[in-house]
């Protein structure tokens, strides 16, 4: 195990479990060659039934109808787990509101859809020859596309009827058949997926995914939207419950502009820039911030993402220590580099500015602060459990958790939180925290560099688990080196791409994708198809055997 | 959940309803289905459901995070009438003192294992919060507003309404684990959704829009959907579907409401539409003014029957809301501003000041002579008492309204040994009419009221 930490939640309540135990080593030595995932032993979980999220709900609406469909936003919030939507997906619920709100999303979209201009790109026949054969060839062609299955007969029947008794009511076919569509979106089985899976008949021990589900599963993977024909087509013929087929199909889908905002929702969610849209500081203190630096911020570092992984297929430790970024005019008068000749981002190198990678930029900088001041303990705690999938307990509840004021003798926030530091009560947990997050006070709360706090000197030197540095710079090159960054990314792609927060007994099929991660260079595209190929995304676990048992998750410890 | 016969007060005479009006006007006008505004209709309305004494009763929570500081919360004095003195931060309520009751010295008895959110869990619930793991938590059980909604939600449009001022991502409203219930913070879509076209107010009864009755079959249809779709779905997803299934009997439920005649009730106005969103400005939320465009529609919604349940929540547990002129968000405020806080108690004062402008709103809205706060209990309450300690004794407790009778009111109640908060939410409970035989699990587990706060 690459985690060099373990804090035991339950027993970290007063002050003890923030104690680091020894680092370990990884497992596997350079000259080794790493298992291949795909055939490492893994034991699948019963499937999670997610809820589309928003962003897929609002995704598949277009790719469906075509993006002049205007649907109403966020029917529903998505929940988180382990701070990933896809993985909160699986246990949020619809509230009558929300039902509510996409009954009515439902009509607005079917009324676009059928409407006059419209009509004649989905239906199979003239409108005016809209029979009841005519909405059931409507039905079993679009509702193919829309529960990403064929549907029944019976279903086909059903719903046809619903829109042909409307046509009567209202003396309008295609009027009518607005409800047949608006009953196919309010469904189960589009707003939720039932990936549940079928014996494996090569292998009557296993069950895997069927083609249909797998299709879903890559198409909501990749593109984070519900599948295209091709797909269907594919799963129809039986192509993507093969190891070949897969991969096909995947490299096909990575290599259409789609995957880049579809695998994007990867990293967004990791590092949760989602948080960026309601970035609020006080202007008073930040006379930088301005409405645009949220969404300009979470560009800058999906461009980084996107030079790395999409345009380079670099070494992805880059996220964290290259001295390039991408910046707007907004951002290079923040950051004070040259700006970019023109509107839009353009790429800047930061050499001598003391601001490398994701860590000096002002996603990471503005939303683990206050809105009127730093947070050396929110920056160090983003470090230790983001990037390095290490625990840091939430504080003891019962403990005066106030720093002092600033004031004569204590000027600069390492001489206020000192207390945190010398507090037995407080130390365990904000050692991991706070040695971490004082490296970078030379940013302040929006992420503008500084070298001086209340007129006082800033001193961002520490120690990372006992290995010193003198900065953030050298900081940073100590996080990138920390086989627990690679363990940490494999992890997020695990997880995000499952659904599920890894089982104790499925970590090492995690370890075996960051050691392969590891073995090629930290390339994210590898890490990206092991995974596919992987048991953790073909097979489904069984529910013979009982629900899962609370507490068989762990959380991350 | 209740009988959805019980107690059908509010529709009284003309309400059984809408059905036995549109009969009578049937009758006196040949057997024509017209139907017509009759002012004088209302008027007798609310005479008749004064003389029964049956106007129902309703529950709000009006919700706010970051706690307090009792040292400045808590009354002087005890008992009713002028035994005992508003406090500090309770000044804002002098002019409704003889309307609300403060209860002091009570305590949650759940663990308080994740500040904040395990108080919120024990508070709302009565139960211990359910950690899934360090960064995941949820509740274990219905929140007070749902197990309320469940037994007198079940006769208006909407079975709750959830009320928030800004996004975030904390949800109080709970109907069970991960089951939320997230607020409406946007004063346009809340009007939408309560007063937008579907909404008739009383007298303006007119022809039955056919769609209506084809939406239901849609839903009908989606509920069948529902039940196909279970099969073979592990226990807690079934769960799940059963939540969007009942949602869907809710919608059709809904639908069918706005078939019928609208409840006849004097005091019902179809509101203005808000002006604005009413957005951050410089980083700062705009309260006061948001929070009195958003109560106003809240108590518009019961005025008009719309729901007899719901919640208001001012923040979140743990945001940093930057609240009356303070310079910093309010949670980090409780920790960090040195004694004596003048920025927390001037926060915490504010949100008084909402809270009061609700209980006033509700007690200026007219119902048969008596106010709509007369048939109601309000309860006021926050996720810790002490912010900076994250303290669950002495825990915030402020009720408005009577409930039809069955609360006391201009009443200190000063608990004399830490009694159990939970004992004040069953009273809540059963105050509306619930027939709530216990509250809470493990330590929150309550048989028995609190008597000193009932009638």
């Amino acid at each position: 195990m690459s985690r060099p930490l373990f804090c035991a939640l339950l027993a970290c309540g007063a002050l003890l479990g923030c104690e680091a135990e020894p680092t370990e080593t990884p497992p596997t030595t350079p000259d080794e060659a790493p298992a291949d995932p795909a055939t490492v032993e893994f034991e699948a979980r019963p499937p999670p039934v997610p809820r589309l999220t928003a962003a897929q709900y609002a995704n598949s609406i277009a790719a469906l109808f075509g993006d002049d469909i205007v649907v109403p936003p966020e029917p529903e919030p998505d929940a988180r787990e382990g701070g990933l939507l896809a993985v909160g997906a699986g246990v949020s619920t619809l509230s009558p509101r929300g039902v509510e709100n996409f009954e009515r999303a439902a009509y607005a979209v079917a009324g676009q859809v059928l409407d006059a201009e419209r009509r004649d790109r989905v239906l199979p026949c003239p409108a005016a020859e809209l029979d009841r054969s005519c909405m059931e060839a409507f039905t079993a062609e679009w509702g193919r596309r829309i529960w990403r299955r064929p549907l029944t007969a019976d279903e086909i029947t059903r719903l046809a009827e619903v829109g042909e008794r409307a046509g009567e009511t209202l003396g309008d076919a295609v009027a009518g058949l607005e409800y047949t569509l608006a009953g196919l979106l309010q469904s189960p089985n589009f707003l939720f997926r039932r990936e549940l899976g079928e014996p494996d008949p090569a292998d009557a021990g296993r069950r895997r995914f069927t083609d249909y589900e797998m299709a879903a599963r890559l198409s909501f993977l990749l593109w984070n939207v519900t599948p295209d024909d091709a797909l269907l087509d594919a799963a129809e013929a039986g192509e993507l419950t093969t190891a070949e087929g897969l991969r096909a199909h995947a490299e096909r889908m990575y290599a259409d502009p789609r995957s880049r905002d579809g695998v994007m929702r990867i990293f967004i969610e990791w590092l949760g820039l989602d948080d960026l849209d309601e970035l609020r500081k006080d202007t008073a203190v930040f006379v930088a911030m301005s409405p645009e630096v949220g969404s300009a911020a979470r560009t800058e570092t999906l461009s980084l993402i996107d030079d790395l992984v999409f345009a380079r297929d670099a070494d992805f430790r880059g996220f964290l220590t290259e001295r390039r970024t991408f910046v707007d005019r907004k951002l290079a008068a923040l950051y004070g580099v040259r700006a970019p000749a023109r509107d839009g981002f353009a790429p800047v190198d930061l050499t001598g500015s003391g601001r490398r990678g994701f860590l000096g930029q002002v996603s990471f900088l503005a939303l683990n602060s206050h809105p009127t001041s730093t947070s050396a303990t929110l920056r160090g705690k983003f470090v230790r459990e983001k990037l390095l999938c290490q625990v840091v307990p939430p504080p003891p509840s019962d403990v005066d958790t106030s720093i002092p004021e600033p004031s004569g003798t204590t000027r600069t926030l390492r001489e206020r939180v000192a207390e945190h530091l010398t507090n037995p009560a407080c130390a365990g947990c904000h050692e991991l925290t706070d040695k971490v997050g004082l490296a970078f006070e030379t940013f302040d709360g929006l992420g503008v560099a500084r070298t001086l706090d209340h007129g006082a000197v800033i001193d961002p030197s520490g120690d990372l688990d006992g290995v010193p540095f003198s900065d953030a710079d050298q900081l940073v090159e100590l996080i990138a080196g920390d086989p627990g960054f690679g363990f940490c990314v494999a992890r997020h792609v695990f997880r995000y791409g499952t659904g599920t927060l890894d089982a104790r007994d499925q970590e090492a099929l995690v370890q075996t994708l960051a050691d392969r991660f590891a073995a090629d260079g930290h390339r994210f595209e590898g890490l990206l198809f092991d995974f596919i190929a992987s048991p953790a995304f073909r097979e489904a676990g069984r529910f013979e055997a009982g629900d899962v048992e609370a507490g068989d998750v762990q959380g991350g410890e | 959940m209740g009988d959805p016969m019980r107690g059908v007060k509010l529709d009284g005479i003309l309400a059984r309803g809408p059905l036995s009006r549109r009969g009578f006007l049937r009758g006196m006008l040949g057997g024509a289905a017209v139907s017509i505004a009759l002012p004088w209709l209302e008027t007798l309305a609310g005479k008749r459901a004064l003389a029964q004494g049956s106007f129902p009763t309703r529950f709000g929570l009006f919700w706010w995070g970051n706690g307090m500081r009792p040292d400045a919360w808590t009354p002087t004095g005890e008992g009713a009438g002028d035994a005992w003195q508003l406090s500090e931060l309770l000044q804002p309520l002098a002019p409704v003192k003889d309307r609300i009751t403060v209860v002091s010295g009570t305590a949650l008895k759940v663990p308080n294992d994740i500040p904040h959110h395990s108080g919120t869990a024990g508070s709302l619930t009565g139960m211990p919060l359910w950690v899934k793991s360090h960064e995941d938590q949820t509740m274990n059980g219905p929140t007070i507003d749902q197990r309320i909604a469940a037994d007198i939600g079940g006769e208006t449009r909407f079975r709750s309404l959830e009320v928030g001022l800004y996004p975030n991502r904390h949800t109080i409203s709970y109907n069970g684990p991960d089951n939320k219930n997230p607020p409406e913070v946007s004063p346009a879509a809340l009007f939408e959704r309560l007063f937008g076209p579907e909404f008739r107010a009383p007298g303006e009864a007119t022809e039955v829009d056919p769609k209506l009755a084809l939406r239901r079959s849609v839903l009908d249809a989606v509920a069948a959907d529902i039940g196909r779709f279970q099969r073979g779905l592990s226990a807690a997803d079934r769960v799940r579907l059963d939540q969007h299934l009942t949602g869907v009997r809710e919608l059709e439920r809904r639908i069918a409401r706005l078939e019928a005649d609208p409840p006849d009730l004097a005091a019902c106005l179809r509101p203005e539409a808000p002006v604005s969103e009413y957005d951050y400005i410089e980083g700062k939320p705009q309260i006061p003014a948001k929070s009195r465009v958003m109560a106003d529609l809240a108590v518009m919604a019961l005025a008009c029957d719309q729901t007899r349940v719901f919640s208001f929540q001012v923040n979140s547990p743990i945001q940093n809301l930057q609240i009356a002129g303070s310079d910093q968000g309010f949670h980090n405020l409780t920790h960090d501003e040195p004694e004596p806080q003048v920025q927390v108690k001037r926060i915490v004062t504010s949100i008084m000041e909402e809270y009061t402008y609700m209980i006033q709103r509700l007690d200026a809205v007219d119902e048969g002579g008596e106010s709509l706060l007369d048939h109601m209990a309000l309860l006021a309450t926050s996720d810790i008492s002490f912010g900076r300690t994250h303290s669950l004794d002495e825990f915030p407790i402020v009720i408005a309204g009577t409930a039809n009778g069955r609360l006391r009111a201009g009443l200190h109640y000063r608990s004399p040994f830490a009694e159990n908060t939970s004992m004040v939410m069953l009273s809540l409970i059963r105050a509306c009419g619930v027939n709530a035989g216990s509250w809470g699990a493990e330590g929150g587990y309550v048989e028995d009221g609190l008597g000193a706060i009932e009638a």
